[in-house]
């Protein structure tokens, strides 16, 4: 057990945000590993922010509990070992590049020559080398989003929460920043990056949370998020009554694209074809090969994050229309029935008020 | 230690940001048109032939020590002026620009980072005060050989009414937004001095004779009393115009009428402060930044 809590970089519980009639966070549960990066992804107000400040210990929450490297978020000597950069970082603008990480380094309790040193290398890590003496005043977007992740790097933090890093910087800059980030998972920093950058999330984390309305949706190594029914791109010489007959006795579905209207040419003909893995794509080529139709190509299309993320997203919001269709019809017949009742639920509680959609509803689940 | 850094952090920061040079700057304009003025002032009074050089020297004296009165009373309401203008987004000007939120997550406790910057203010406000203290009483000394029995008592209670204003606007600074606790704090600031003068204004109306002036009435004296208990810098200031004045000159003014009661004029009112009211200030002095620390520890950022 105590083994298993070292190993925990984030362990959050119960989660809760509540502002005045507002759900902003609803029992929010995960655990990120030490050396894990973890993506965190949302649309806007989907309570994402009102977390990491909840870690961060900017907002404190209404119920649920935090830890961080094993400790209470307040914890100072843990604070000493969590490196931040919050969205859109405001600095003082008077300050010098150089005075900014000093004071910095400073907070983080560094002095003297390892503090000199770690300004240094921060710089240089962010690509801001030969700065130091620059105003931030005088920074470009981009350079204060640099200089920002340099003052979270400067302590050589165990743990990284980043928010939205990438958002100001240019396609170079992205680049930089999501290498760096790499260079440092190899470190064994464990980084906690919530972001709108779907392709980075993708490309960096292990494990990637999908948070709407407060809560979270989905949870899960990319791999298990992707898992499921595979569709196969086929493109055959001839699309035949009987190949597709014998098609369609293997896979659950088969569509027969449409004919692309720019071009003359009927053959080859693409077909789309849903297996339950990879290894039935072998049986899908025998039965082409069988029907005596040529075979051209056979490609599995794999979901990317972002069609995960919108699919999730909507089945979300189509499980909320439903419950929403659900409660408006159960008011309106109580109603009809037992009008007197009507002032009794006015004087519930607004906790009572709340409209919470329950796990089942939006189909979350812990995908291992 | 956390606190240390924030007030460097502050120093730094006012004296980077040129606007306390510009406020010194504009200080020591205001000092020069001031010497200026009373040089004039004096050269004029003292014309030849208009008495003899005892009496000259005399009426001088006497000229300095009454001008000393309103010219420290600039300077506290410089000094007032300048808390609310540089004080009053201490907190919420940090909170709304977002330059908190890499801050306070930082290895510090929050209550750190306000008596960090609470400490800082006072440090620039105190130096302010006290370098315009002495610049007035150093004119006045130069021009009319005029220099109060106790200068340290009177700097001492003025530099307490701007730790006062200080307090008070450190909490307002996490409780509003920065105009709002601006406007706020300089309609306390200046509540005081003005139920004076309306006070005196009603006084006058009642009598054609100011030695004979009534005292003010109980409603009156209830609102400066609840005013100075909101925010004493008022009181301080009777007992900093108190202790400009020398000991005789208060009796003799109290033997013709001219008592603390009887005349409420903020210019011409020495008036000793009680100990439970030096006691209140105290109090009030420490208990204001440690409400504003409680205040900001619980807020969301």
């Amino acid at each position: 057990m105590i083994e298993e809590q070292r190993d925990i970089a984030l362990e959050v519980a119960g989660l809760t945000r509540i502002y005045g009639r507002l759900v902003a966070v609803d029992g929010v549960s995960f655990a990120m590993k030490r050396g894990e990066a973890f993506g965190f992804l949302g649309p806007n107000g989907a309570g994402k922010s009102t977390v990491v400040k909840m870690l961060t210990g900017l907002v404190t929450p209404t119920s649920g509990s935090i830890r961080v490297l094993g400790q209470p978020v307040g914890n100072l000597e843990t604070r000493r070992r969590v490196g931040y950069l919050p969205e859109l970082p405001t600095f003082h603008r008077w300050l010098k590049a150089g005075e900014f990480l000093t004071f910095h380094g400073q907070l983080y309790g560094l002095r003297g020559q390892a503090l000199r040193r770690r300004c240094l290398e921060a710089l240089a890590l962010v690509g801001l080398d030969g700065r130091e003496r620059q105003r931030l005043g005088t920074f470009s977007k981009g350079m204060l989003q640099r200089i920002g992740l340099a003052q979270a790097l400067i302590n050589q933090p165990e743990l990284l929460i980043l928010d939205e890093l990438v958002s100001g910087l240019d396609p170079v800059g992205v680049r930089d920043m999501r290498e760096l980030l790499r260079q440092l998972k190899t470190q064994g920093i464990s980084i906690f990056l919530n972001s709108h950058q779907l392709a980075d999330v993708e490309a960096l984390c292990d494990r990637i949370a999908i948070i709407n309305h407060g809560q979270i949706l989905k949870i899960g190594t990319p791999a298990s998020l992707f898992a499921g029914p595979i569709t196969l791109e086929v493109r055959v010489s001839q699309a035949s009554p009987d190949l597709l007959r014998l098609l369609r006795a293997l896979a659950p579905r088969v569509e027969l694209a449409a004919p692309d209207p720019a071009s003359s040419q009927t053959c080859p003909q693409t077909l789309f074809v849903e297996v339950e893995n990879e290894a039935r794509a072998a049986d899908i080529a025998s039965a082409i090969h069988n029907s005596g139709a040529r075979l051209y190509a056979l490609a599995p299309r794999r979901n990317s994050l972002e069609q995960l993320f919108f699919q999730t997203i909507d089945a979300a919001h189509t499980a909320q229309a439903e419950l929403h269709e659900q409660t408006n019809a159960t008011v309106q017949s109580a109603g009809e029935v037992q009008p007197l009742q009507t002032n009794n639920t006015s004087q519930s509680t607004p906790e009572k008020n709340h409209l919470h959609i329950s796990q089942a509803a939006l189909g979350s689940r812990e995908e291992n | 230690m956390g606190i240390l850094l924030i007030t460097r952090f502050t120093l730094l920061e006012a004296l980077r940001r040129r606007l306390f040079l510009a406020v010194l700057s504009l200080s020591l304009l205001l000092l020069i048109l001031y010497a200026l003025f009373l040089h004039v002032l004096i050269a004029n009074s003292n014309q030849p032939g208009s008495g003899n050089t005892f009496s000259a020297q005399f009426a001088t004296l006497a000229a300095g020590m009454f001008i000393s009165i309103p010219s420290i009373w600039m300077v506290y309401l410089l000094g007032g002026v300048m808390v609310i203008f540089l004080a009053a987004g201490m907190i919420s000007s940090e909170v709304e620009a977002g330059t908190f939120a890499i801050i306070v997550p930082k290895p510090l406790r929050r209550f750190e980072i306000v008596l960090g910057k609470w400490l800082g203010y006072a440090l620039i406000l105190g130096g302010y005060l006290a370098f315009l203290y002495f610049a007035f009483l150093g004119v006045i000394s130069w021009l009319t050989s005029y220099w109060p029995e106790h200068p340290w008592n009177a700097l001492g209670t003025l530099e307490l009414s701007v730790l006062a204003l200080l307090g008070l606007t450190t909490l307002g600074s996490t409780l509003f937004p920065t105009l709002v606790n601006g406007a706020i704090m300089l309609i306390l600031f200046i509540s005081a001095p003005l139920t004076n003068f309306i006070s005196t204004f009603l006084q006058l109306t009642s009598t054609s004779r100011i030695a004979t002036l009534p005292p003010p009435s109980d409603t009156v004296q209830n609102i400066i009393t609840v005013t100075n208990l909101i925010l004493p810098s008022d009181a301080l200031w009777h007992q900093t115009s108190y202790s400009l004045l020398p000991l005789d000159v208060l009796n003799l003014l109290g033997t013709q009428g001219f008592s603390a009661q009887s005349f409420n004029i903020p210019l011409l009112n020495p008036q000793a402060m009680t100990g439970s009211l030096f006691l209140w200030i105290i109090c009030y002095c420490l208990a204001m930044p440690a409400l504003a620390t409680w205040r900001f520890s619980r807020r969301d950022l």
